[in-house]
């Protein structure tokens, strides 16, 4: 596919007269991972949203495989998978129906097994039958991956992937991840701090008054090299990143 | 069809397991029916009109609740935006969520016609047999209407609140067919005496289904 899965071109989005982002200017190409990090309240989610066609942009364009991403076709939809703040998940379904459905919805194959898999991996087998609304926050966002990653995307967008999980969830989400890039998807994510990123490339940007910055990250996930440049973050692709900080290894 | 069929289903199995709209529907239906035949006291008002009454009175509250249980279902979690952004279109979501709210409400209306023929003295016949049509019309089109105006309301606060008012006022030129036209089959006439009522119904049922079917899109997605 020639087409950059990702691209913001001064990207706006404004609530009332209040601006959140103004002017944001992305690209990530197949295979690239951005990591958007910031203060709370500072737009991330509202960024991420953007991207995943949720929210409509004040100003500028998020496009998705060339298209704005707020009226991408049906179609294209199957090609991006999002986790959202919210697990986009029915309580009163078992986790196996929400799969199910979820995989009925994007036309995936031999769906029973593919839910079957998905439970495996993410250590969920043995309450496969148990309805969503008893799970505890973690369970339910160990699912909320393998709700967004059931179709295998060609694009991800992961707000805040690591929340809630505990020392095994966050290990097996890194993994997923990583496979995700090595299969060429091109992964937005953002998290408060540091991500626990690790074996593959990835950019770290922070999201300052509405505008992304470069950042490389010390270990305690403060920000050790600012930035100097605003508006234009450049391109990713594969982890090949132009003018920016950058970590091979978290 | 598939993203319509899933999306039914999933509703439909919801509702199996919680019970949460349809018995609100019935209960509802029983409570407004109980009210006004206590309310209209004496034979000669509990006629075919004050059954009809009655009847469309229970559909069109029972349908508030209905639509609105429905699409505030997706509210938990986020699931509406995780249809919204899913290969389905949004004409096909609004489809399945209103074929959801119209079985939903079919189910409270039997429940209501067999009070109805209870509560005002009335004999299961043929009359009964002919109403089904009529009442058919009125699910279909208030159901149109309660999905597209739950979606609206579901992004407010208020969603409760906003939702009779807004869909009470623009139903009532059906409501008034559905009325004239219920009342006139339980009188014994025949519906092709009644085309005018039932031309009325037939035309907003047209209007709210395709303008649900074009405006969903719209109302769904977050601004």
């Amino acid at each position: 596919m020639s087409q950059v899965p990702v691209r913001l071109r001064g990207l706006a989005k404004s609530y009332g007269l209040k601006p959140v982002l103004r002017s944001v200017e992305l690209e990530i190409a197949p295979g690239g991972c951005v990591v958007i990090v910031g203060d709370n309240g500072c737009g991330k989610s509202t960024l991420l949203r953007t991207i995943a066609g949720l929210s409509r942009p004040s100003g500028g364009e998020a496009l998705l495989f060339g298209e704005e991403a707020w009226r991408l076709a049906g179609p294209m939809r199957q090609r991006v998978g999002v986790l959202s703040h919210q697990s986009f998940l029915y309580p009163n379904l078992t986790a196996r129906e929400n799969l199910e459905f979820y995989g009925r919805l994007y036309g995936v194959p031999k769906v029973g097994a593919a839910a079957g898999r998905w439970l495996e991996r993410m250590g969920l087998a043995a309450v496969s039958r148990a309805r969503v609304g008893t799970f505890s926050r973690g369970m339910e966002q160990r699912l909320a991956l393998a709700r967004a990653m059931l179709a295998a995307p060609e694009v991800l967008v992961l707000d805040e992937p690591f929340s809630a999980l505990d020392g095994e969830g966050t290990t097996l989400a890194v993994a997923l991840i990583k496979e995700a890039v090595a299969q060429r998807t091109a992964v937005a994510m953002s998290t408060h701090g540091r991500p626990p990123l690790s074996g593959f490339e990835f950019k770290t940007l922070r999201l300052v008054a509405g505008v992304l910055k470069p950042a490389a990250l010390d270990e305690a996930g403060r920000e050790a090299v600012t930035g100097a440049r605003t508006g234009l973050a450049g391109s990713v692709d594969g982890g090949t990143v132009g003018g920016f900080a950058q970590r091979p290894e978290a | 069809m598939a993203g319509l069929s899933a999306v039914l289903l999933k509703d439909l199995k919801l509702e199996l397991r919680s019970g949460q709209s349809t018995i609100a529907l019935v209960a509802l239906s029983l409570l407004i029916l109980v009210v006004l035949v206590f309310a209209l006291g004496n034979e000669g008002v509990r006629g075919p009109e004050g059954a009809a009454g009655a009847l469309w009175v229970a559909l069109v509250f029972a349908g508030t609740v209905g639509a609105t249980k429905a699409l505030l279902a997706e509210g938990e979690n986020g699931c509406l935006r995780g249809l919204v952004i899913s290969p389905v279109d949004r004409a096909t979501l609004f489809a399945a969520k209103m074929m959801a709210a119209a079985i939903f409400m079919a189910i409270a209306e039997i429940a209501a016609v067999a009070l109805m023929v209870l509560f005002f003295n009335l004999e299961f016949d043929a009359r009964l047999a002919r109403i089904v049509p009529i009442l058919a019309l009125g699910i279909v089109g208030f159901a149109a209407l309660a999905t597209l105006l739950a979606a609206v309301s579901g992004r407010t606060r208020a969603a409760d609140l906003l939702m009779p008012i807004l869909a009470v006022p623009m139903f009532v030129p059906a409501l008034i067919a559905g009325v004239k036209a219920s009342a006139g089959v339980l009188a014994g006439r025949p519906l092709s005496g009644l085309q005018a009522w039932l031309g009325i119904l037939v035309a907003f049922d047209i209007i709210f289904v395709v303008s649900g079917y074009l405006l969903f899109e719209q109302v769904a997605r977050e601004d």
